[in-house]
């Protein structure tokens, strides 16, 4: 595809909310561009599925359908696309690098939508860099966009609707869930109802997923969590604690998937150095917003759950809160028409946002989870830092994240820091007797990405290179 | 146990790939992370200090857990959509 160079606005994230916010700014006649790792739109929550799967008939899963609903939209609006780009640096001014299968290229827009998303939220435990353990979101992307079960048998551990989620398309699929290990009380999920009811469509979604998984019988075990899991040839050894009374109980598994919640990506805003703010309840790290979702800098406008997790259908409508803002900062749109509208859309997302709350509760981390982490457990699964490693960098005195980035390497591998800042942050917050908050965060780094360095460098002639003068001797 | 899901797609052509030279059957177009986790080659590559072995596990290119070699370089096997006679190679990629 050609591209041209530069564009109104690029909208970094092709999710519910980058779609969204990309459609509203396309039909008040602005150039946008629309950049995604993937192949095509949708994002995580509906995430294409290859491109060599054909349908067999019309029955197609709701997440699919949706995704390709995105899709067309993004074609009837002449949105310009470079999916399959991976961003790996945004400068300000603002310059947006990315590279894909061959080489590297960098766009220039006025405006910049980041609509990265989340990532997921582990808790580590003894034996969590095994081969075979995987994420819970990993599941159902595996699940809903490639229609693959991981294995035969499998264990879902960990908190909230991911957990009902998965377990109810393994069954679907034709796969046994041999345990939910959830570190939620039944009473928590009964007390989280009342709120959960305001997002009515997504109620009915969880009710349908327990239905399905009580009706099958899995083994739910509650207020429990993984104490440890060690890998075997063929199988997984997973040994279950339960956070009240200690109790322990061993299960062998082809399978297993923990997620703990989700955390905002913070990648882009950390890195053009824009203010952020600690939000237990929004995932961790957030950029600071107001209430159009504007950054600290101009022309930087955060949406979707990289806002604040507060769900899908929540981000389609913070798209257009964070569009309509653009508009207006661009003079596109007038204030009466900004008031009008954004008035309309804050009466849902109040609703969402209940939900979202609900929810957050639900993927709360328990200290036990955190009091779990043994001092030999890898906190940082790209340098193999331990809780031992850092401990030892506070006994010599280092005080914040970063720090203890230089002085153990955490964080310093190919993630990016992206695994493992929270559970560190929780740790040393823990052993320095502070707030997560008081520590700080990773300094954003490019790149943020690892970059081929020969697509970094990309093609050019001998010629075209800039020699700078020897300096006088 | 059939892992590949067909309840709403069909997969395209059946193809080959190499994995450390041992050849593997799988569908054209598939996520190559995938293919290898449900044929139980789960281990992928080594941790840099430890030699601990590491696997696939965000699937959404956050990690960086399922590096592999392809074409001598580095990727990300979550991100690959496999194709006829792919050369892949796992282990300690900084040996190979």
């Amino acid at each position: 595809m050609n591209y041209k160079i530069k564009y109104d606005v690029i909208v970094i994230g092709a999710g519910p909310s980058g779609v969204s916010a990309a459609i509203n700014c396309a039909q008040k006649g602005l150039q946008v561009l629309i950049v995604d790792i993937s192949h095509n739109t949708g994002g995580q929550i509906y995430r294409a599925p290859p491109k060599s799967y054909k349908h067999i008939s019309e029955k197609k899963l709701q997440e699919n359908k949706t995704q390709e609903y995105l899709s067309r939209e993004i074609k009837k609006n002449n949105i310009f696309t470079a999916y399959n780009h991976t961003v790996w640096q945004v400068s300000p001014g603002f310059k947006v690098d990315a590279f894909n299968d061959i080489s590297t290229i960098q766009w220039h827009a006025k405006n910049i939508i980041v609509a990265t998303g989340t990532y997921e939220k582990i808790i580590p435990f003894d034996g969590w860099t095994n081969p075979g353990i995987i994420g819970l979101a990993a599941c159902t992307v595996m699940l809903k966009s490639h229609h693959f079960i991981p294995s035969q048998k499998i264990i879902l551990a960990g908190n909230g609707p991911l957990l009902l989620l998965v377990a109810y398309y393994i069954i679907e699929f034709g796969g046994e869930v041999e345990a939910i290990i959830d570190t939620s009380s039944k009473f928590d999920w009964i007390k989280s109802t009342v709120s959960l009811i305001s997002n009515p469509k997504n109620f009915k979604d969880g009710i349908k997923w327990l239905t399905k998984i009580l009706f099958n019988k899995v083994p739910i075990y509650s207020n429990s969590m993984i104490a440890k899991a060690t890998q075997h040839n063929e199988y997984i050894k997973v040994k279950i604690q339960n956070i009240n009374t200690g109790k322990q109980e061993s299960l062998v598994t082809g399978t297993l998937a923990v997620g703990h919640g989700l955390i905002p990506s913070t990648d882009i805003t950390r890195l053009l150095g824009a203010k952020h703010i600690y939000n237990e309840s929004k995932g961790g790290w957030i950029a600071e917003i107001d209430d159009y979702l504007r950054s600290s800098l101009d022309g930087l406008y955060v949406t979707g759950d990289g806002a604040g997790i507060s769900g899908a259908i929540a981000a389609k409508d913070k798209g257009l809160i964070a569009s309509l803002a653009l508009l207006y900062d661009e003079k596109i749109i007038k204030e009466k028409e900004f008031k009008i509208k954004t008035k309309k859309i804050f009466k849902r997302l109040y609703k969402y946002e209940l939900f979202a709350k609900a929810i957050a509760k639900l993927n709360s981390t328990p200290p036990q989870l955190l009091n779990n982490i043994k001092d030999e457990t890898i906190l940082c699964r790209c340098e193999d830092i331990t809780k031992k490693d850092i401990l030892e960098a506070i006994d010599n005195g280092a005080k914040d994240l970063n720090q203890l980035k230089s002085w153990t390497r955490f964080g310093m591998g190919p993630c990016q820091g992206r695994t493992c800042q929270y559970s560190v942050a929780k740790v040393v917050a823990e052993e320095l007797k502070c707030n997560v908050e008081d520590i700080g965060y990773l300094t954003g780094r490019s790149p943020i990405r690892p970059v081929p360095l020969d697509r970094a460098i990309g093609e050019f002639d001998y010629n075209e290179i800039t020699k700078i003068e020897a300096a006088p001797l | 146990m059939n892992l590949r899901v067909s309840n709403y797609f069909k997969r395209s052509k059946k193809i080959k790939i190499f994995v450390n030279n041992e050849s593997l059957e799988a569908y054209e177009g598939e996520c190559l992370a995938l293919v290898l986790y449900i044929n139980n080659i789960k281990n992928l590559r080594l941790s840099p200090k430890n030699k601990d072995g590491r696997g696939m596990f965000c699937l959404m290119g956050s990690c960086q857990e399922c590096v592999v070699l392809i074409d001598e370089m580095k990727v990300t096997s979550c991100n690959v959509f496999i194709k006829e006679g792919m050369n892949i190679k796992i282990g300690d990629l900084d040996e190979l």
